[in-house]
């Protein structure tokens, strides 16, 4: 019998087998394992994320959701306060705003570039995403410079799911509650010590004259900086994974650097880091011949929309050409990630430097490890040969 | 299933029917018409989806938020009175037939 569980480490390295029977054969798949339905046709999917009032996000959009974020977060409140929590931070993140980040984007490109010359491998997730990552959070969140070692191993561990008791270990829970003990420092000063960053614009906001609350502001930043350190540095991983397994690809960037957005947005379809959020069931639907009641959680596998045939052929081929419209890499409705102009940014940032700096850059054979988790996707640490 | 006419910038005409709650931009970019971006996924925070709606139809669109409203001040074609984000015009039986025109550019 087939079975869908998120949670095993199978799922972690490969969930495309899985989600072509789950397209082709149960399009709306109630999983024993995790007693959560799935869908996993692009279709469905957008039209579960459009109806909002139907599958609602205030219970929570992780599979697996941390204590207190249900009804505090941008991702986890519905309209009208979710639109107007996220018109406050808006404006600071759409492209035209966010040309102040390209440079401080390329200077530590340059740098932590400059200290791999003269190396015949590394591993490109601890010694170049992840430091590039937290370079350009801590610049945009302004963050103090202490600890952020700490803070990268605590964005990354937070957003992990034990396989064994599928759910999040304590482990997992006391990085969720570092994090939290982390922002609260971050808000205090910041209302002390008001900035022009992008924490203190939303620490500061308030709603038709009336504040955030201190649970709001305290969760949402917290969310921030795991979305910012962990989904960016995954998603940076992935793209340069597709790049190494496909070399074509990598010359035909190198030799042609314009066509660096066009991977982006390939690549952001073909594995993107975020594979699957949740939703709640809010009004009784029938969809495929099963109905979903109110108070069922469902599982809006966007990986699996992004290699649905109906919307993009041969789905499972990386095409440099395909220039992928619609894709769901970065979610998509009022949900869709708040961060996609800092993200294509400094994916096109890191690409650009990159391939000047090693346009040679090349696949190691290697057993990946992936990291265990319910709603991303990426590996530990990807080894390159430059 | 509502109707909806797609007016490429040179005049093209291409008509879909789309599934009742899916935007018009949504249906622009998963049938492959050119003209609309939507780079922010429907987030309504990038102006890549701007598309001008026949007069004939303005009356009938649920309102303006704030928010189109100041991403429409950022158009790379020029905004016009019937502007709008096509992320934000859902397919309804009361939309059906409306007629949707492509900018220039959208970036």
């Amino acid at each position: 019998m087939f079975r869908f569980d998120p949670y095993s480490p199978e799922i972690d390295a490969d969930p495309f087998p899985a989600y072509a029977t789950l397209r082709a054969e149960y399009p709306c798949f109630w999983s024993e394992d995790i007693e959560m339905w799935v869908l996993s046709r692009h279709k469905d999917i957008v039209m579960a994320l459009n109806d909002w009032e139907t599958f609602s996000s205030a219970k929570g959009n992780l599979v697996s959701e941390l204590p207190g974020r249900q009804g505090s977060t941008l991702g986890t409140t519905d309209p009208p306060r979710h639109d107007r929590l996220r018109a406050l931070i808006q404006k600071a993140v759409t492209k035209r705003a966010l040309t102040h980040i390209l440079e401080p984007a390329r200077a530590t490109m340059h740098k932590h570039l400059e200290a791999l010359k003269g190396r015949d491998q590394f591993d490109y997730v601890s010694e170049l995403s992840s430091r590039y990552t937290v370079d350009l959070i801590v610049y945009l969140f302004d963050l103090p410079d202490e600890n952020l070692q700490t803070v990268r191993d605590k964005a990354v561990l937070m957003v992990q799911t034990d396989p064994k008791t599928k759910q999040k270990g304590p482990e997992h829970i006391e990085a969720f509650e570092w994090m939290q003990d982390y922002a609260a420092r971050l808000v205090e000063d910041r209302k002390k010590n008001p900035g022009e960053d992008l924490l203190s614009q939303f620490i500061l906001s308030e709603i038709d004259g009336e504040k955030l609350t201190d649970k709001e502001i305290l969760l949402t930043v917290t969310t921030l900086i795991m979305a910012g350190i962990e989904s960016l540095s995954g998603f940076l991983t992935m793209l340069v994974k597709n790049i190494t397994d496909h070399p074509e690809v990598r010359d035909a960037l190198v030799a042609d650097p314009s066509l660096i957005p066009d991977a982006i947005e390939e690549s952001l379809r073909f594995n993107t880091s975020a594979q699957r959020f949740r939703r709640c069931v809010m009004k009784e639907t029938t969809l495929h011949g099963q109905t979903m009641k109110p108070g069922d959680f469902v599982i809006l596998a966007y990986g699996s929309a992004n290699r649905d045939e109906e919307v993009f052929p041969n789905a499972d081929v990386y095409d440099l050409s395909r220039k992928p419209k619609g894709h769901l890499g970065f979610g998509g409705g009022v949900h869709a990630c708040l961060g996609t102009a800092i993200a294509r940014l400094a994916c096109k940032v890191l690409l650009e430097e990159l391939l000047i700096a090693f346009p040679n850059i090349s696949k190691v054979e290697q057993e990946l490890r992936w990291m265990s988790s319910t709603n991303f996707r990426s590996p530990l640490e990807l080894q390159v040969k430059i | 299933m509502p109707t909806v006419n797609y007016i490429s910038f040179d005049g093209q005409p291409t008509q879909l029917e789309l599934a009742e709650g899916m935007t018009i931009m949504q249906g622009a970019v998963m049938n492959g018409i050119e003209g609309i971006e939507g780079e922010c996924s429907g987030s309504c925070a990038c102006a890549t989806c701007h598309c001008y709606v026949d007069d004939a139809w303005l009356a009938k669109l649920p309102e303006m938020s704030e928010n189109e409203d100041e991403m429409l001040d950022d158009t790379a074609s020029e905004r016009k009175p019937n502007s709008r984000l096509s992320c934000q015009i859902k397919a309804t039986a009361e939309l059906d037939g409306i007629v949707i025109h492509m900018p220039e550019e959208q970036e």
